[in-house]
């Protein structure tokens, strides 16, 4: 039977489908809301040892991740009454054959990659595909708001890479985890209020009109 | 080897009595006909005697340029010569009644001669066992098939395709020429039995020569990305000489890949791989192109085109299985690509006869003008149908058989170690090759043969079944399909005889010998169940319906509006949905106004990269033709520079010596 | 050794009819109506084969014969499953392929006989029925990919017969994934919400009912059926990967088989009154979702 961490890392995939498959901004907003959920549990399930550490780490994730992000995009959604993406660069039947395709790339590479020994055989290659997904959002999609939680979504592929490597290197992963997102709730905070005020949208296409 | 002799001879005679007799048409056509169908008879249980007693029989060798020219018949020849007599007999027949009516206004008799040529030089290229021969055969055929493909040469379309067709065929055989050249380089004499002796080819020239193999008779079979020439080729030739171009032209290339695999022994991974993706691609981008077209014949091309990618499919298994130490694989592979050849044949061929009569009786190619032919050609709209349920590889025909077996292959690939585990995605892509050709089919069928005409001209005589020389080939070839579909037995035995003869590994040791047949036997009790069914349950319809009386009322078209023949789904309306989800890969091109909408079809590889790299070439010539302006200057610096180049080398190599 | 099979698959048919009942049924409670009763499909099915039947002009043989061939297909198919866990009617190595394919000579045969009628109606239904199944298609086969890689057998009576229960620990988030994308092919192929909508009256948005909108009488009981069985049989296949039948005791399997074809039916109900049909460009996106999934079952599985 597969433990606990191996079916979070599965659902985080899942996750990720969803917020490539579907049109409307506030449901990728509630993936990304579950996918932070799932990525607070995963230190306890990785090291069930209830130390203050990993709890510290799993509240702060979860009050992160899960809480302040997603209020302030939904505030942002709301403020800047958008409902849906509008057609994305490749499709959204594309964009989900990529993302299975990245999801096939990165287990088929994880093994080949030179890395010390972590505690799940999924970390890595869930890491991975996680990145390339987030990637994948914020290249395609022409709303701003999407691109910002495609930024998410890579962030959070970059924590599960972190955790893989958390018994080596004390409290500088999670230091460094949250300046990276608390520098991205202020920069995010600061370009979506400007582009909506400079232009009344959010469309990221339009930001061609900056030159002149 | 006199059987095959004979067979060659009853052929000649038939060629010849088709131009000499041709003062005389009907006893010219008569003795054709006869004589074709003899010596396809002769030569077939040729065939049949050479695969069930499974040795190679007796060769013939001449004194003739390039060394002794060997011809002889092993399993492998046999059945490629199966469909070739077959269908080349059919074909020839329909052929008769279909160019009978053009007698006086083309050279009739002449081309009824180029075709016995182009079967000829089939079968020499299937029985040559000598390097100049098989390359002499197959110019032949090369050569015969561009002058029949050129039969309607006042259109200019018609004589593009020939370009086309001739320009890549060279190029094809300038390949092989290669191939054979890297396959001699330690060889002792030029027949296959010496190029194979010992495997003796340094790796190097291996795999040069199988790098060449795949561009010669990749480019033959119609593999993407060098099939454009087939669908131009296919379209214009008459739908006779077509059914055999598609049907069994291609098949030899099929043919050149095994017998190569047979010389070199066992080929490494990258060439499976390979053949793996070219059929992988080719599959799909064929049909989807397929359901893009509009013109009959073009779409029945096509189809070719992703059939002749299944077939590279089941090769390329056949190969990793053997490159991965997986005989049951392998076997599996190989079989169904094996199957899948003479299949292809039977139903193609059947497809390009039917759309020939669907011509002859309404003069029309373009899909969308046609309709309802199903109420005045019942007998073609059945054979058409069969070859259609055939294609589509559904049961209980013999399109399901060979598709079956290639899947078994894949699937079995799942059970083994890597990487040829990563194959059994291929399982996913037959199917939506399958179901695009569903597609496909549906739309052909229903817009042809259902309904009502699109186009009905008032007063114009309305088609009709067409006679029983056209026919008798159509319905024989439809009951060959039927024939195999309900017993596999009887092909899967001497397919995995040859398989095994390969001698390179594919042997189903491993298997238990009765599995295999105990499931065909299985899929026989499968397809007659299936029949019994549909036949009870129509007599318990009928029975059921013996009181009734059965009203007849017009379609319903929504409260009281009578539906028009011009309101009828058109074949594009019908592609046009599952087009639109494959984007800018489908090949349609709209061009849109205001007030008009235009679609036309190009094919993305010949007109979004060959012409255009065609036409950077033609520019960058005319650039440089500047360097022969006549002016004498120039004509004198660029022989000093010339010489100051070699002196220059000159030195630097006399100082490295 | 083929009476229970046998009987088994005729328990099925028997019971076929009532899933589509209960998933309007659900469906109906859902929204807060009454809904018609679970048995009505088998009331309307008598009342079908009593009535008399009416041909449309254009229509020629292919019409007639073209309901039969979708019940004798679905039959035949159902004739390959092991509906009991242990063992199908008939099968034979690779007869997965040859469960596709007779699902496909019924849909041949049925957009055929729509496509005789000469209406723009039926022409509208029969393209969007196969673009529809030429995305579903791939799906499908991945999905018993997933089988095929978790059990190592090539039969359907082997994949889901006893080998299934001892690989299902192992493989179980594959094979969850994998009955997970079967549950959206059921309603992509037998024409529920959010593909098609059974309930609607406009024939622009119909995808299968407008396909047998001239179909009157006997045929269209015969489609209404077939339909009904495909139901059964995709209901089937969820619960045979879910609950591995072969584990449990003979007696227990009819019980849990039909336990398991009203949950699904009841899911299905479910899911149509939660969801809006989806419109006709997004509905081959839904089946690219259903393969993804399928894609990360196999994914799974190859490492």
């Amino acid at each position: 039977m597969t433990g606990l961490h191996e079916l979070l890392l599965l659902c985080v995939v899942l996750t990720n489908f969803w917020v490539l498959g579907t049109t409307r901004l506030s449901s990728t907003i509630r993936a990304t809301a579950i996918q932070g959920m799932l990525l607070a549990l995963l230190p306890i399930a990785l090291h069930p040892s209830w130390s203050a550490h990993t709890l510290g780490l799993a509240g702060g994730t979860f009050l992160v991740k899960t809480v302040i992000l997603p209020s302030f995009l939904a505030w942002a959604i709301r403020e800047a009454a958008v409902r849906r993406e509008i057609e994305p660069l490749i499709g959204y039947s594309a964009s989900l054959a990529l993302g299975a395709a990245a999801v096939a790339l990165s287990f088929g590479i994880a093994q080949r990659i030179p890395l010390p020994e972590s505690d799940s055989t999924l970390l890595i290659p869930v890491a991975l595909s996680t990145v390339m997904v987030g990637l994948l959002v914020l290249t395609t999609r022409n709303k701003a708001l999407s691109q910002v939680v495609g930024y998410l979504v890579l962030e959070n592929g970059i924590f599960v890479f972190g955790l893989s490597q958390v018994e080596r290197v004390p409290f500088l992963v999670e230091l460094g985890v949250l300046l990276d997102i608390f520098v991205g709730i202020f920069i995010m905070g600061i370009v979506v209020f400007h582009i909506n005020r400079a232009f009344d949208s959010l469309d990221s296409t339009r930001l061609t009109e900056l030159k002149d | 080897m006199s059987q095959l002799l004979l067979a060659v001879v009853l052929l000649l005679g038939a060629g010849a009595g088709a131009v000499l007799l041709s003062r005389w048409p009907r006893l010219a056509d008569r003795a054709y006909v006869t004589l074709l169908l003899a010596g396809a008879a002769v030569g077939v249980a040729e065939a049949v005697l050479v695969l069930r007693s499974g040795a190679v029989s007796a060769t013939l060798s001449g004194s003739l340029p390039g060394g002794p020219w060997v011809f002889g018949l092993d399993p492998l020849s046999a059945w490629f010569l199966l469909p070739i007599l077959g269908v080349g007999a059919a074909a020839g027949t329909f052929g008769v009644g279909y160019l009978g009516f053009e007698r006086g206004h083309r050279p009739v008799a002449a081309t009824h001669g180029l075709f016995i040529v182009l079967l000829l030089g089939l079968v020499g290229v299937v029985s040559a066992q000598a390097v100049v021969p098989f390359l002499a055969a197959w110019e032949i055929m090369a050569i015969s098939a561009y002058l029949l493909v050129m039969h309607e040469h006042e259109q200019a379309e018609v004589r593009r395709a020939g370009l086309v067709y001739i320009t890549l065929t060279h190029l094809s055989t300038l390949a092989l020429i290669g191939m054979f050249a890297a396959l001699s380089v330690n060889a002792t004499g030029r027949s296959f039995t010496e190029l194979g002796l010992g495997n003796q080819t340094p790796g190097s020239a291996r795999s040069v020569a199988l790098g060449l193999a795949l561009v010669g008779f990749g480019l033959k079979a119609g593999a993407v990305p060098l099939h454009f020439w087939l669908p131009g080729a296919h379209a214009a030739a008459p739908s006779h000489v077509s059914a055999v171009l598609s049907g069994v032209m291609l098949k030899v290339g099929i043919y050149g890949l095994f017998r190569l695999m047979s010389l070199v022994g066992a080929p490494p991974p990258w060439f499976g791989w390979a053949l793996f993706g070219v059929g992988l691609v080719s599959g799909v981008l064929g049909v989807v192109w397929a359901l893009a077209q509009h013109d009959l014949k073009r779409l029945l091309a096509y189809h070719s085109v992703e059939n002749i990618g299944i077939i590279l499919l089941g090769m390329g298994v056949g190969v990793l299985g053997v490159a991965h130490g997986q005989p049951a694989v392998a076997l599996l592979g190989f079989t169904g690509a094996l199957l899948h050849t003479l299949n292809h044949a039977l139903f193609k061929s059947l497809l390009f006869l039917g759309a020939g009569a669907v011509y002859r009786a309404t003069g029309r190619r373009i899909i969308d003008q046609l309709g309802g032919l199903g109420r005045c050609m019942p007998w073609t709209a059945l054979a058409f149908g069969v070859g259609s349920i055939a294609i589509v590889g559904l049961p209980p025909l013999n399109g399901f058989v060979s598709e079956w077996t290639v899947f078994q292959g894949l699937l079995a690939s799942g059970a083994s170690g890597e990487p040829l585990r990563y194959a059994v995605v291929g399982a996913a892509g037959l199917g939506l090759i399958g179901a695009l050709a569903l597609a496909c089919f549906t739309k052909l069928d229903g817009t042809l043969f259902l309904g009502h005409s699109r186009s009905a001209v008032p007063g114009a005589r309305p088609a009709r079944d067409p006679g029983a020389v056209m026919l008798a080939p159509m319905l024989t070839l439809s009951g060959l399909c039927l024939a195999i579909g309900m017993l596999p037995v009887a092909v899967l035995r001497p397919a995995r005889l040859i398989v095994a003869g390969l001698a390179i590994g594919a042997d189903g040791g491993a298997l238990a010998a009765t599995a295999w047949q105990a499931d065909a036997m299985r899929v026989t009790v499968l397809g007659g169940g299936l029949l019994a069914m549909i036949l009870l349950l129509l007599m318990a319809r009928h029975w059921l319906a013996a009181g009734a009386v059965a009203r007849v009322a017009p379609t319903w078209g929504c409260a009281g509006a009578v539906s028009t023949p011009r309101m009828q789904y058109t074949a594009s309306s019908y592609a046009a949905l599952l087009l639109a989800a494959f984007g800018p890969l489908a090949g349609t091109h709209i061009s849109r106004t205001a007030d008009t909408f235009h679609s036309s079809v190009v094919d993305p590889v010949q007109d979004g990269a060959v012409l255009p790299a065609w036409r950077l070439l033609c520019r960058t010539g005319d650039r440089l033709r500047g360097i022969q302006g006549g002016r004498l200057r120039w004509y004198l610096l660029l022989v000093i520079f010339t010489l100051v180049a070699l002196l220059f080398y000159l030195t630097k190599a006399g100082r490295a010596s | 050794m083929i009476i229970g099979p046998l009987l088994t698959l005729l328990l099925v048919l028997a019971v076929a009819p009532a899933l589509p009942g209960l998933a309007t049924r659900t469906r109906a409670l859902l929204t807060g109506r009454r809904g018609a009763p679970v048995l009505q499909l088998y009331r309307d099915l008598a009342r079908l084969f009593r009535k008399n039947v009416v041909y449309s002009r254009s229509t020629t043989a292919v019409f007639r014969i073209g309901p039969v061939v979708v019940i004798a297909t679905v039959l035949a198919a159902a004739a390959l499953l092991p509906l009991d866990g242990h063992a199908a009617l008939l099968s034979f190595s690779g007869d997965l392929v040859a469960f596709t394919g007779l699902l496909g000579l019924g849909r041949f045969a049925l957009v055929l006989a729509g496509l005789d009628t000469g209406s723009s109606f039926e022409g509208m239904g029969a393209s969007r029925e196969v673009t529809v199944s030429a995305f579903a298609e791939p799906a499908l086969f991945l999905c018993l990919t997933v089988l095929v890689l978790a059990t190592g057998e090539l039969s359907l009576a082997g994949m889901l017969g006893e080998r299934l229960a001892a690989v299902w620990p192992g493989a179980a988030p594959s094979l969850v994934l994998a009955a997970a994308a079967l549950f959206m092919l059921a309603l992509a192929e037998t024409s529920r919400v959010p593909v098609d909508d059974p309930a609607t009256h406009l024939e622009l948005t119909m995808i299968h009912e407008v396909i047998v909108l001239d179909h009157s009488g006997p045929e269209l009981g015969m489609i209404l059926f077939g339909n009904a069985v495909k139901l059964a049989l995709f209901g089937a296949l969820v619960t045979g990967v879910l609950v591995p039948l072969g584990q449990l005791p003979r007696w227990l399997t009819p019980v849990v088989l039909l336990a398991g074809l009203g949950v699904v039916a009841v899911g299905v109900g479910i899911v149509e009154s939660c969801m809006a049909r989806l419109r006709m460009n997004r509905v081959p996106q839904f089946l690219v979702a259903a393969s993804a999934l399928a894609v990360f079952g196999v994914i799974l599985l190859l490492r």
